[in-house]
């Protein structure tokens, strides 16, 4: 059945997009309000702004891949969906963060994952970090307009094997799961989200926001980076851009100079922080990439006797939570499990080893299960934390700083998901660090977890969740926007996208960032209709 | 919030010393051999210099995957698919994978640094795991970091190849 590709229809019927790579001379654009990002809080804003009459161009520093690209290939989807050709790392390179870089940005490549933002979550913020207005009550129509609009329910088909393993784990422990909601329509059950969409069931930004946005007359750029605002006292006065080459490494040496009433910061956690630094935003208390946090990931594998195929079927369906707010939000560190979805050559990288050792492990990959743990950071003053620096030649990187505290909730979330697997039916369980090796029963894996040495290297970590950097709240001493997305200092920047957080969400962020961003683009389009 | 905090003055130390010991080793395996930057014929990102190195470290990090009759066909394949690789990371990332290279490549931080004083065409496979497992126990941060970044590249372009799936079980996408 040959599917069919709305965004490239849409280019066809006359949506205005301009490739960034290809300019044969500088330009100079002008709009009511320019997007920098076209990722879960760019494409929002874009369509709520287009619709309510603003003229609108969305700046996207990677390239325009539709469904007719995604040929569920990794080695296509890694280099030109994702930030830094998938190199992108701490700058310690000890974990490996994983975020799209395309038009649609991270919700091209998500595992479709939607929770609303946990109350606790919500409480904490007006309660530490001077967040005010964004309760659960206010947020509510928010969530629910944004469910409505991006199909998000809990998934209806029998979970796959690998996240029945979840299932059938905890419901032996007593431990709490749940199915997982996904903003998908008519999903065909591949298992392939992490690679794009070939179908456009994900009801990603690419299918949804940004064509409503295009056909409303908003403008498209790509392969654009946005390299600094220009300032004018307390204004931004424009956006210096650069074209990118083709494969977005390294600029072409074409600029295009943007010019707006009102600018949106929505590159997400990392970039966005990296726009403000680049262009020497104030920053009277240097707040600007401080606080970045990421859900660092820890992995647990298993094998089992009975066939998993972890590579195919929706990639998370099932959860759990039982070990998330077990000692209130500000306790010892809390998780949410999941699992991963398995291909090949991500899946390798995941377990380890190599000669022998990578060969019998890849050999079972059928027979293998993958959990994962999404640690909590930011809630505890001991927390491991991120802050965003500039490398010599102006792109970010993050220096994340692991904490004692941190490594006892790794430990911790290794002996819940070995548990939780071999409560599962687990043959063997594999705590995922360069020590590891297949335990055969509980005690052994819980001995070995214990004996484990946390470091850097040898533990393997991971995120696919960056939050934080642009951290809003009332106090200025403490934030770089205020609740309302607005920049402390400067007067006509908003930021809209997961760097708002002041701390992680304990959920995967992406119905967070959409209802949240929603909000403040409304409002935005509000005041931008006074003044 | 600003507590003191023993683990990341240490890790910081531990980064400062990294970093340091990388600035060295860069510039002494400049000096002792013939850097060019320049990518080999065929190649948008390896070097002529980072090609030895390679195939001797592919067929010991994919030992038991590979048979010794497949390699000299499959391994052109993994070698470009490294490339493309290298060629779309950025800019910053590909220099320090460079710089891992060009200690590996180095006269005078071949032998001090990975335990291998011969020329890697002449390393035997056993010697290119020991080398392997050295540095990834190493004390050195930088030296378990150019571990794991080695074992990255290459099982990530191996595993992204149809060729490796029939060895895990995998069937590879279905059809639409």
């Amino acid at each position: 059945m040959p599917v069919s590709d709305p965004f490239r229809e849409g280019i066809a019927r006359g949506w205005k997009t301009l490739d960034g790579s290809r300019l044969d001379r500088d330009l100079t654009l002008e709009t009511d309000v320019a997007i920098i990002g076209s990722g879960a809080g760019g494409a929002t804003s874009a369509e709520i702004l287009a619709a309510a009459g603003y003229r609108v161009l969305i700046i996207e520093e990677g390239p325009l891949k539709t469904s007719s690209d995604f040929r569920m290939q990794e080695s296509q989807a890694y280099p030109s969906l994702y930030q830094e050709g998938i190199g992108r790392m701490s700058k310690d390179s000890a974990i490996t963060i994983l975020q799209g870089r395309a038009v649609g940005g991270t919700t091209l490549i998500n595992w479709t994952s939607c929770f609303r933002t946990p109350e606790p979550t919500l409480q904490h913020w007006a309660r530490e970090h001077g967040v005010r207005g964004l309760d659960a009550a206010s947020l509510a129509p928010w969530f629910e307009r944004i469910e409505q609009r991006l199909g998000i329910e809990p998934w209806r088909m029998p979970p796959n094997a690998n996240n029945q393993v979840i299932q059938d784990g905890c419901e032996a422990l007593g431990y709490q799961w749940a199915v997982i909601p996904r903003n998908v329509r008519g999903c065909w059950n591949l298992g392939y989200c992490g690679l794009g969409c070939p179908v456009n069931a994900k009801q990603s930004m690419l299918v949804t926001s940004l064509p409503a946005a295009l056909e409303k007359d908003a403008e498209l750029l790509y392969l654009a980076r946005a390299e600094r605002l220009l300032l004018d006292g307390e204004r931004v006065s424009g956006i210096e851009c650069l074209g990118m080459d083709e494969r977005c490494v390294a600029p072409t040496g074409r600029r295009i100079l943007v010019r707006a009433r009102h600018y949106v910061l929505a590159g997400g956690g990392i970039n966005s922080p990296a726009v403000l630094l680049r262009s020497a935003a104030p920053d009277p208390y240097r707040r600007t990439g401080r606080r970045t946090f990421l859900h660092l990931a820890n992995f647990s594998a298993a094998q089992f006797d009975k066939t998993i195929n972890p590579f195919y079927g929706a990639p998370q369906s099932i959860y759990s939570d039982h070990f998330q707010w077990q000692d209130g939000a500000t306790g010892a560190m809390g998780y949410k499990l999941e699992v991963p979805p398995l291909q090949p050559a991500i899946t390798a990288t995941l377990l380890g080893g190599f000669g022998r050792d990578n060969a019998l492990r890849m050999e079972q990959l059928p027979h293998t299960n993958v959990m994962l743990a999404l640690l909590r950071d930011g809630f505890h003053p001991q927390s491991a934390e991120g802050r965003v620096e500039l490398r010599a030649d102006g792109t970010p990187t993050l220096d994340y700083r692991m904490t004692p505290y941190t490594w006892d909730g790794i430990r911790r979330a290794f002996h819940s998901m070995a548990q939780i697997q071999f409560a599962a039916g687990a043959r063997t369980v594999l705590p995922l660090h360069v020590d590891g090796v297949h335990a055969t029963s509980l005690a052994e894996a819980r001995a070995q977890i214990d004996a484990l040495d946390l470091a850097l290297y040898r533990t393997r970590l991971g995120s696919a969740h960056v939050m934080g950097g642009c951290a809003m709240g009332e106090d200025p001493t403490q934030a770089v926007v205020d609740s309302l997305g607005r920049h402390h200092q400067l007067e006509n920047l908003s930021v809209h996208d997961g760097s708002l957080f002041p701390t992680s969400i304990g959920a995967n962020p992406q119905l967070s960032i959409y209802a949240l961003t929603a909000k403040l683009a409304s409002q935005l389009a509000e005041r931008l209709r006074s003044s | 919030m600003h507590s003191f905090d023993p683990s990341r003055r240490s890790l910081l130390k531990l980064g400062l010393v990294g970093g340091a010991v990388l600035a060295t080793l860069g510039g002494i395996a400049t000096l002792g051999g013939d850097a060019s930057e320049a990518p080999a014929p065929g190649y948008l990102a390896l070097r002529a210099q980072d090609l030895p190195f390679l195939h001797a470290l592919i067929p010991v990090i994919l030992d038991q995957v590979l048979s010794a009759e497949r390699l000299p066909t499959v391994l052109p394949q993994v070698l470009h698919d490294i490339d493309l690789g290298l060629a779309s990371v950025s800019p910053a990332l590909l220099a320090q994978i460079r710089e891992l290279f060009d200690v590996t490549a180095g006269r005078l931080t071949r032998g001090p640094l990975t335990g291998v004083w011969q020329p890697w065409q002449e390393t035997p496979p056993e010697q290119v795991a020991a080398f392997l497992v050295r540095w990834r126990d190493s004390s050195l941060a930088l030296l378990r970091q150019g571990y794991a970044a080695l074992l990255q590249m290459v099982l990530m372009a191996w595993y992204g190849n149809p060729d490796a799936w029939a060895h895990c079980g995998y069937p590879g996408p279905p059809t639409i």
